[in-house]
């Protein structure tokens, strides 16, 4: 679904991602895991088209999408849930929500509204608030409701649990072991890598602006140093 | 006396060869704003200065002497502005050396002009330019046709005290020093005769909207009220006092043509309004004199005359006659006394009250009558003359220097 | 008294609907952009002209020639925002701040170019003037108040619930956050020009209407809708609403109960007054 190949990208004239390839496959969850500064928020901005990259390819769903603008991608289906949430927070969790929605605009979507508050039940009885007046975590299933909202063919977590209330990571995690259950195709960068591998099929280790190591999950999860650097054994 | 009839004679002859006059040519500057927002008083003086010298050098020029000189101009456009009014006159005195200035129809460019000229060797003319200190800063050489708008506010404050106003509202732009001497010294006026002023309210330079203003001065509900400003200003003043259900007398003092008020407010809001100012050109109450001014003008120019042109036009006729009458066109300090004595030119359009039966003052100021003009069936209709005292004002002008 | 009072309210009113019209504009560019659009009073202005120009020299009725004015106002301001703000959108913002300079000044030598120095007044039939015990209401100003009504009405409708003006305040709240969301903010930007000038427009009609449309009326119109912005809060829509309104009836007490001299003082007094007191503006939640 998503084949990303050779991709480099940098600020300005200062390259910060050296030809990463990987690729996501329709009705997966692959995460990307690995330090601060590494890139992994770098490539999901250039893939979401808030970025262009240097050189290298993006294809998703058999089309080039390098390189053009992030509402066109956008509108293809691939949805993001930013780091720092990034809800709209002067206005409501509703209008957040329907906000998500943008480009299935000319559709109805009262049953995605509704669907979105059975998931998140604390979402119905905020929906009149201002998102900015939520907790964090609150915010943080603003943030990935909305995401959802526009059913989305691939959904892309910037580190949700990244600020989060301890307590509160658990039920984000439960969250996107939901999401997953519901046939959603997810890439996913969480500095939590436990739990990015629990919820994860797959994974790309990735230091400096490469991939350094890739596998599934369980694979990942036994190698030394990922444990030694990543799960704190 | 032979002697001297012995030189005048000689000189004749040396001056004029064989026994008919020399024609000679009398270079005079010319300063007015020819473009900008000053331009719709500028061009109309212009147009009259330039057909009172065709109408003198047509019938033969200016004789001084045995010679006869034809007077030719050169103009600067000075657009109103100071600035560019310091240059004009530094430029016709030192580069044209030019000994007679005329024009000026604006108090920035005057006013410039009078701060400096008292110290040049030239005589200056001032036509429509309504700045005090243009004649009040007391130069020698300056002669001016408009009064300032003290002297008529004076005779209008006078005027209304003598309507059977006994309470007045006043409503004035802010920061015109024309507008505000006026208004100043009708109070003064008003007040002297008994009447007594609830309320003066201002307005800004940019001001339309009054109705705050005139809410609270209807609030007060004084016999009258007094308007005065530009004349937009003074429209939109009507305007809102008729709107706000004013029905008190309204005075004001502004100046604008029938068509200037007729854009702003309706002839029904205007109805029975008053304008007291001097009585600038006007063919309906200056008399025959005035019409054929009017005819020529139109023949030369193809439009009518705004009510300025007869300032800077009387001007040209000043000119003439100090000439002829001093018999030089050099001696600067002669022909700025013989100006000071003239009496008032035959030709001069205007109603001028003379002071002590001469045309300008000690400081230089001529004045002229001022008139009560009333709104009636859409268009300003003259009623009667306001009580002026050119003989007081003058006085009053001797005591102050700005 | 108690006449005078609700009179001055009226007249308070009236201006300070032009006042909304005309901070709704500019908070909305401010919003999206972060740019103070001084050139937006010679934007109206232009409007105010243009539509004294189609009734008197093309013989256009008053309302076709207001509608006609106010969709060229709409093009004039997607033009500005692609040829003068678009190409600096992402330079620092000192850039975007000189050409709105440079765009005042080039609009108003336009204006005077196209349309001359005098001042025009934009001719209407209405001259009747409504008496209600005392206080008297020109026609033409209950227009004037109904007009900019409907459209502070339509356009609070058109942000707070269509679909565009929902991306509008997303793109105001969070750019990035609304191009996930699939948001052209280039459409938005544009969007958000023309209907800013339209309405600068409306006001510029209404202000041509009721007093006149002339060179140096228009810095007094942004001096007044900045004013509003700062009273209402930068960026707010109801604020720029609350905020106009409050301007227009305190410029009318200040002429009304303290001095008229201090009618023009009074906007830079509550503006002072709202800086000390709260500096995010009166509809705004503290960003503390």
């Amino acid at each position: 679904m998503l084949e990303v190949s050779d991709l480099r990208i940098g600020y300005g004239q200062v390259e910060v991602v050296h030809g990463v390839s990987f690729n996501v496959r329709k009705g997966e969850c692959v995460a990307l895991i690995g330090p601060n500064g590494a890139g992994k928020s770098t490539i999901l901005k250039t893939v979401c088209g808030l970025m262009s990259p240097l050189g290298g390819s993006i294809m998703f769903g058999g089309r080039s999408t390098a390189g053009e603008p992030g509402h066109r991608i956008a509108g293809l289906g691939i949805s993001m849930c930013p780091e720092g949430r990034q809800v709209f927070s002067e206005m409501t969790v509703m209008e957040n929500l329907q906000l998500g929605a943008y480009t299935r605009r000319r559709s109805s979507i009262k049953d995605d509204l509704d669907e979105m508050m059975t998931l998140f039940p604390r979402l119905r009885e905020r929906a009149g608030q201002d998102a900015g007046t939520l907790s964090g975590g609150e915010q943080e299933m603003v943030a990935i409701a909305r995401a959802l909202m526009a059913r989305p063919k691939l959904c892309i977590f910037d580190e949700p649990s990244l600020g989060i209330a301890p307590r509160v990571v658990d039920e984000i995690e439960q969250t996107l072991l939901a999401i997953k259950a519901r046939g959603v195709t997810i890439l996913l960068v969480e500095q939590s890598v436990s739990m990015a591998l629990r919820v994860a099929d797959r994974g790309y280790v990735i230091e400096a602006g490469l991939i350094v190591l890739e596998g599934s999950s369980a694979e990942l999860a036994g190698n030394k140093n990922v444990q030694n650097a990543y799960l704190g054994f | 006396m032979k002697r001297l009839l012995g030189a005048v004679l000689s000189t004749a002859l040396i001056g004029t060869p064989g026994a008919f006059a020399a024609e000679k040519t009398l270079t005079i500057g010319y300063s007015d704003a020819l473009t900008g927002g000053g331009a719709v008083y500028g061009v109309p003086q212009k147009k009259a200065i330039d057909l009172a010298i065709e109408e003198i050098n047509g019938a033969g020029g200016i004789k001084v002497g045995a010679d006869n000189y034809k007077i030719k101009t050169i103009e600067y456009d000075d657009k109103a502005d100071s600035t560019e009014a310091t240059n004009v006159a530094r430029k016709l005195i030192d580069r044209d050396d030019v000994k007679f200035i005329l024009g000026y129809c604006c108090s920035a460019s005057g006013g410039a002009m009078a701060s400096f000229i008292g110290r040049e060797d030239v005589i200056v003319l001032v036509g429509t330019a309504g700045a005090r200190s243009i004649t009040s800063l007391g130069n020698k050489n300056v002669f001016r046709t408009r009064p300032p708008g003290d002297y008529t506010g004076a005779a209008a404050g006078k005027f209304i005290a003598q309507q059977g106003v006994k309470t007045l509202g006043i409503l004035a732009v802010r920061d015109v020093a024309l507008f505000t001497q006026y208004r100043d010294s009708l109070v003064k006026a008003f007040e002297e005769a008994g009447g007594k002023v609830v309320a003066i309210e201002t307005f800004g330079g940019q001001d339309r909207d009054m109705t705050a203003q005139l809410t609270k001065l209807r609030g007060l509900n004084p016999d009258a009220l007094f308007v005065s400003g530009y004349v937009e200003q003074v429209a939109f003043s009507h305007r809102q006092a008729s709107e706000l259900g004013i029905k008190t007398q309204r005075y004001g003092f502004s100046g604008g043509s029938a068509e200037q008020f007729t854009k702003v407010a309706t002839a029904e809001q205007m109805n029975g309004a008053w304008d007291l100012l001097a009585i600038e050109f006007n063919a309906d109450v200056l008399g025959p004199k005035a019409v054929a001014f009017v005819d020529r003008y139109k023949k030369k120019y193809n439009e009518n005359p705004t009510p300025n042109t007869a300032y800077a036009y009387d001007q040209v006729y000043v000119l003439r006659d100090a000439l002829q009458a001093a018999q030089t066109t050099t001696d600067m300090k002669k022909i700025q006394e013989t100006i000071r004595a003239l009496p008032i030119p035959k030709e001069a359009l205007l109603k001028y009250l003379p002071v002590n039966g001469r045309m300008f003052d000690d400081k230089g100021q001529a004045y002229i009558a001022n008139g009560a003009f009333q709104w009636k069936n859409g268009n300003w209709a003259f009623v009667k003359e306001l009580p002026s005292d050119a003989a007081a004002y003058s006085n009053f002008l001797k005591t102050i220097k700005d | 008294m108690l006449i005078d009072f609700i009179q001055q309210i009226f007249n308070g009113l009236v201006v300070g609907s032009i006042y909304t019209l005309i901070a709704l504009g500019l908070t909305t560019i401010f919003g999206i952009f972060g740019i103070a659009h001084f050139a937006h009073g010679s934007v109206a202005m232009f409007g105010g002209y243009l539509t004294y120009f189609l009734i008197s020299a093309l013989g256009i009725g008053l309302l076709p020639s207001f509608i006609l004015a106010m969709a060229a106002g709409a093009l004039l301001g997607i033009v500005l925002e692609r040829v003068a703000y678009y190409p600096v959108r992402n330079a620092p913002p000192i850039n975007s701040f000189i050409i709105a300079l440079g765009l005042t000044l080039i609009i108003e030598k336009l204006n005077l170019l196209a349309f001359g120095v005098d001042q025009v007044i934009i001719p209407t039939p209405l001259v009747n003037v409504i008496n209600v015990g005392g206080v008297t209401m020109p026609e033409l100003r209950i227009y004037v108040l109904a007009i900019a009504a409907i459209l502070v009405i339509g356009m609070t409708l058109l942000i707070q619930r269509t679909w565009i003006g929902m991306a509008v305040r997303a793109v105001a709240q969070n750019r990035a956050a609304a191009v996930l969301m699939g948001i052209n903010v280039n459409s938005v930007s544009m969007f958000v020009f023309a209907l800013s000038s339209a309405l600068g427009v409306a006001a510029g009609v209404l202000v041509g209407a009721l007093f006149a449309v002339a060179p140096g009326v228009s810095s007094g119109l942004v001096i007044k809708g900045f004013a509003v912005l700062i009273l209402g809060g930068l960026g707010s829509i109801p604020g720029a609403i609350v905020g106009g309104m409050l301007l227009g009836v305190s410029e009318a007490f200040a002429a009304a109960f303290v001095s008229s001299a201090y009618k023009d003082v009074i906007s830079f007094l509550l503006m002072i007054l709202v800086l000390l007191v709260r500096p995010e503006g009166l509809m705004r939640r503290s960003s503390r």
